[in-house]
């Protein structure tokens, strides 16, 4: 049970404040941390792996501060976003070499267990430099898991990953989460946060935007009404019915849907098949337009 | 007030095909050339870029006019100085030029992985290359042609003797053509395999001039020595000195006392090398452009 | 009338690496999706589509034209954007698009009106006059997809156009290029990792895994429905399930809050709104459930 604390954090670098007043607990489980560029993650990550002191608040894992404790590392499991390897080494060695740093009783095994996990071993005895850039995030992945840490912070790790070694990697942080572990990674592409991350933390301009899941937050955003598009038997008369119902405040009929507008998502998922029932009309489908992550952060991102 | 019929209209300007004429290599050739000989002097660039060549220009063509002026003005029957000495007098100023100008010319654009739109096009590498060897060839002349211009138009309104003015200014013309087309190749080149910021500047300048000094040096020592041949023989370790060889042997320039190859020889063996010097950056050029990918 | 036609297409390097193993499909006109190809392969096929490198064995041609023999004129025809950097900070947009377009074969007046009328299409405005030095992601990448059209090709191809770009801005992008096909009258091959932004843009989509063709198909057959609903309620999902299935529905719940459905027929939809309103629980989708892109790379996964 490794739970990771940021109290009041903030960084600056002279009049750039990278991180502005930052409070999250992350705890066992994949949680994403999402952002715009720029919006402080890496920076973010970068206090949680113990590489920056936060310029006010604390950043503590299990109650004791990150910074300046090489003991912290026996817990956490760094991949950083930076692609610079040594050319020169093998998979094997890379990978070897950093569970021997550790201490570890026996480092080859902990070395090909790790090797394994990523699915590396056929390519491990190849050098470095012969691998693609997905495998090298794969390598980083297994030397960072060598030691089985309890917490796992990876930075933008699915960055140039092709759609099988990006579902490989998806699997594996789902796994580590079931596993316990305590598992960040952070993105700005939402397609993969959503299929991976229980929680997620979204950052904006440095500030903590929200947290959650974000169906959640989605309903949390409560100024902002809920859009359905709707395919029914009768399109014209279920958009008349629900207006006059006052479920909802807005109808629009378009290409053989009818668009509508809903302030609260409940009464409208209890009124809707309601009225449609009482006046004999068949809903073929039923699609909240915006509650992909995308929308939900496109809002947060504008506020 | 009349019922006009079609008083409003809403024009499309969505985007247009293109069914103009689409224009062959040639053209396109001689855009890039036309194009990058223009960038050498800061033309259609920032102001800033423009500064140092056209000061470079200034500085190289203000003794000419001097020189022509108090010759003129002087009554002189001649000019004081050869037309085919006066850029290799001032080379450390045309190496500066060069230096300067062969990395924008070509480091810029493999920096910064430009060359690859180049390629994606009906652009050849061959005439890529070739385009900006012209193009630097063509600045170098400008550079060392317009003072010699200037000698020459003021030999002529000093009423000097205009036969001798005309062979003379086309020996350095031709002369000319060869430093330029010599220190493009060596330049450009080098500019090629040095993409980082400044290195190619350093790098060039500092082996213009390292290799004058050594040619120089060299030559000094063997005449000491009384080997006038040898003396000779190292004007080959500079571009400098090669095409003042040239010129005098086979252009029939003045040597002006300086050190020559013995014999015919010598002035083959030294066109050859100019020869060698051009081909063998062409060849150069087109191996490292062959490597870029798009 | 297909823009690209690979037939059998391979590339070896050095007789060790294999990019492209016996490729053939063909691509047909609007907006096409290249996914999977990773480093070596997707850089080898352009290469080879642009006429820059031969292939191995087998052959393809573009436009109708053979790669092998008429690269020039392929490359006359075809607009180019790379996935790498390729911009000189020093030149303004204005600048570095006409001189593009002039080495495209376009006259000085017609590249540089169709410069400025390009720019205004990808929304590049006052900053077009301004040093490309200073840009941001997002005006780069559509200065090098001007750059790609200013010549009016007939095809496109479009390497990871949304890299780097923010949610917004890979809206816009995934939106402009929705217009090149649709409006501009332009087919596109488009790279990209990402399968949700594909199946939104791509009329046709082609897979390529391990440098062998994975699957060529119609975006409309890969992410075809399938015979199942999918149903979310506010909650007790379970017991809407056994509701159904009480009244003869195959059901069952996946989670707290959705079940998937057999669609039999038509009357399946009445008894899943008769169920959700009988229980009292609100149902925020009802969905035919869908085959997605991604679902290709599982199914090889299945072994596990």
């Amino acid at each position: 049970m490794a739970v990771m604390e940021l109290a009041s954090v903030s960084r600056w670098f002279g009049n750039v404040v990278a991180v502005n007043d930052v409070s999250m607990s992350i705890g066992p489980g994949v949680t994403g941390l999402l952002g715009p560029n720029g919006a402080g993650k890496s920076t973010l990550i970068a206090m949680m792996s113990g590489f920056l002191p936060p310029s006010a608040g604390t950043v503590t894992l299990d109650g004791a501060p990150v910074w300046r404790r090489e003991q912290v590392y026996r817990q956490i499991g760094i991949v950083p976003e930076r692609e610079a390897m040594y050319d020169v080494v093998t998979g094997w060695t890379f990978v070897l070499t950093n569970a021997s740093l550790h201490g570890l009783a026996d480092p080859g095994a902990a070395a090909t267990r790790a090797i394994d996990t990523v699915e590396m071993s056929d390519a491990a005895q190849r050098e470095v430099s012969t691998y693609s850039k997905g495998m090298k995030q794969r390598i980083k992945m297994a030397a960072a898991l060598v030691h089985d840490p309890a917490v796992l912070l990876l930075d933008e790790p699915f960055n140039g990953m092709d759609p099988r070694q990006r579902l490989h990697l998806m699997d594996l942080l789902v796994t580590m989460g079931r596993e316990g572990r305590t598992v960040l990674f952070s993105s700005h592409i939402l397609e993969e946060v959503e299929q991976v991350a229980g929680t997620i933390q979204v950052m904006v301009a440095g500030r903590h935007a929200a947290s959650g899941d974000f169906r959640e937050i989605r309903r949390l955003m409560t100024e902002r009404p809920h859009m359905y598009t709707v395919t029914s038997s009768d399109d014209r008369a279920l958009a008349a019915a629900a207006l006059a119902d006052g479920a909802v405040s807005a109808v629009e009929l378009v290409d053989g849907q009818v668009r509508l507008q809903a302030g609260d998502s409940i009464r409208f998922g209890t009124s809707l098949p309601r009225l449609a029932r009482a006046a004999g009309i068949r809903l073929y489908d039923v699609s909240p337009a915006d509650e992909s992550l995308e929308s939900v952060f496109a809002y947060l991102v504008g506020r | 007030m009349t019922s006009g019929a079609d008083t409003g209209a809403i024009h499309d300007i969505g985007y247009r095909k293109y069914d103009g004429p689409r224009l062959g290599s040639a053209y396109v050739f001689r855009a890039l050339t036309l194009n990058s000989l223009r960038g050498t002097f800061g033309l259609g660039r920032s102001a800033r870029s423009k500064v140092m060549p056209m000061l470079l220009l200034a500085i190289l063509t203000v003794p000419a006019l001097l020189i022509a002026g108090i010759a003129v003005i002087g009554g002189a029957e001649k000019l004081p100085v050869d037309y085919t000495a006066y850029a290799i007098n001032l080379q450390v100023l045309v190496s500066v030029f060069v230096a300067a100008q062969a990395p924008q010319l070509v480091s810029r654009d493999l920096r910064h992985r430009v060359v690859g739109l180049y390629f994606s096009r009906p652009m050849s590498h061959g005439d890529y290359v070739r385009a900006k060897l012209l193009a630097m060839t063509g600045a170098i002349l400008v550079l060392t042609g317009l003072p010699l211009l200037v000698l020459y138009v003021g030999a002529l309104l000093g009423k000097m003797s205009i036969g001798s003015n005309t062979q003379g200014f086309l020996r350095g013309l031709a002369g000319a053509v060869v430093l330029s087309a010599v220190l493009a190749a060596i330049s450009v080149t080098m500019s090629a395999f040095t993409t980082r910021r400044g290195l190619g500047v350093a790098a060039i300048v500092t082996v213009l001039l390292v290799l004058s000094g050594v040619s120089g040096t060299v030559s000094a020592i063997a005449e000491q020595q009384g080997n006038s041949s040898l003396a000779g023989w190292a004007g080959l370790l500079s571009p400098y000195s090669l095409v003042y060889v040239v010129e005098a042997k086979v252009l029939g320039a003045d040597a002006n006392g300086a050190s020559m190859p013995p014999g015919a020889i010598g002035g083959v063996v030294f066109c050859l090398a100019a020869v060698a010097i051009v081909a063998g950056a062409y060849a150069l050029l087109m191996l490292r452009y062959r490597r870029v990918s798009v | 009338m297909s823009t690209v036609v690979l037939r059998d297409l391979t590339k070896t390097y050095g007789g060790k690496v294999t990019a492209l193993s016996g490729l053939s499909a063909e691509l047909p006109a609007g907006v096409t999706g290249l996914v999977g190809a990773n480093g070596a392969g997707k850089s080898t096929l352009i290469r080879i589509l642009l006429g820059l490198t031969p292939a191995t064995s087998g052959g393809a041609s573009v436009l109708g034209l053979d790669v092998a023999t008429q690269g020039p004129e392929i490359r006359g025809r075809v607009g180019y954007m790379p996935e790498h950097d390729c911009l000189p900070p020093d030149m303004t947009a204005t600048e570095l698009v006409v001189h593009l377009g002039r080495m495209s074969g376009l006259p000085m007046t017609a590249a540089r009106e169709r410069t400025a009328d390009i720019l205004r299409l990808v929304s590049l405005h006052e900053e077009r006059y301004r040093p490309i030095g200073g840009y941001s992601t997002g005006m780069r990448q559509r200065v090098k997809l001007a750059q790609a059209l200013v010549h009016d090709p007939a095809l496109v191809l479009l390497d990871e156009p949304t890299n780097g770009l923010d949610p917004a801005g890979r809206d816009d992008m995934l939106d402009l290029i929705a217009r090149i096909g649709a409006l501009f009258g332009i087919s596109v091959v488009v790279t990209s990792h990402l399968m949700g932004e594909l199946e939104r843009v791509c009329q046709h989509i082609v897979v390529i895994d391990g440098g062998r063709l994975l699957r060529s198909a119609s975006t409309v057959d890969v992410t075809a429905v399938t015979g199942r609903l999918l149903v979310e309620v506010g909650d007790r999902a379970t017991e809407v399930a056994a509701h159904l299935v009480a009244v003869g529905v195959g059901a069952r719940a996946i989670s707290a809050q959705s079940l998937d459905v057999e669609l039999v027929d038509d009357a399946t939809y009445d008894h899943i709104r008769d169920a959700v309103v009988d229980l009292g629980v609100p149902m925020v989708r009802l969905q035919r459930a869908r085959h997605h892109m991604v679902d290709l790379f599982r199914d090889e996964q299945e072994p596990a």
